[in-house]
């Protein structure tokens, strides 16, 4: 059965289990440094090397992925997965966005230095820099990254002033 | 009339509730002290609970326009 809200976890096992290289971006990662913000989107962005795709469409496979919107169903391939464009997908585990690249046209390789490796649970987890979150949002046109912007900026105050006491 | 009392327990020597810009700070302080795995449980519980509250919302719209008798 598909969910309507994206079974985190369960989703990042299926990644792991596949050695999928992502960096988790948008809500979800701000979350994830300390931001007490609510989001309903899972949004990673994907190394689009040939390795990589191949082990992504494995997992998107095992997670019975196809492209939410369409009255048809269509599935990811390699060919799709390569381009800089957004994959809005529905799971078995809910919606899920692989995003080839985003604000400013960056991608996998150009995020990774401005990233760091977490633990949820057993799971090596890649997620942005909250720091470098910020710069991203900052430069966002969308509304909707403009308000969580402050509670971004004093989570980061908050954190740093943790580390210092 | 008396202002009515201020909901949020406060004295001079805690930090601020709220920042300038209002956003409440005291919701971040409480979110920094878990891991990022509890963290990502509470947004988890957070997303169940809004949708179950959504649905609960479609149904009782449902009932109000087509009710059953």
């Amino acid at each position: 059965m598909q969910e309507s809200v994206p079974q985190l976890i369960e989703i990042f096992r299926v990644l792991d289990n596949h050695q999928v290289e992502f960096i988790v971006v948008g809500g979800v990662c701000a979350v994830l440094h300390g931001a007490p913000i609510t989001t309903f989107d899972l949004d990673l962005v994907h190394s689009r090397t040939p390795e990589n795709l191949n082990c992504l469409l494995n997992a998107l496979i095992d997670l019975k992925a196809s492209y939410r919107g369409h009255s048809k169903r269509i599935q990811p391939d390699v060919k799709l997965l390569a381009s800089p464009g957004h994959h809005l997908l529905i799971t078995r585990f809910g919606p899920l966005d692989f995003l080839g690249t985003i604000e400013k046209g960056l991608g996998y390789s150009d995020l990774i230095r401005n990233s760091e490796k977490i633990h949820i649970e057993n799971l090596g987890v890649r997620i942005l820099s909250l720091e470098y979150l910020i710069e991203i949002k900052e430069v966002a046109s969308r509304e909707k990254d403009r308000l969580t912007l402050p509670v971004l900026k004093h989570t980061l105050k908050e954190r740093e002033k943790n580390k210092k006491a | 009339m008396d202002t009515p009392p201020r909901l949020i327990l406060y004295s001079e020597e805690d930090r601020p509730a709220y920042s300038e810009d209002g956003v409440d700070l005291t919701l971040i302080r409480w979110m920094l002290t878990f891991t990022p795995t509890e963290r990502l449980n509470i947004l988890q519980q957070n997303m169940i609970s809004i949708n179950r509250l959504k649905n609960a919302g479609i149904r009782a719209a449902t009932h109000r326009n087509f009710p059953r008798s």
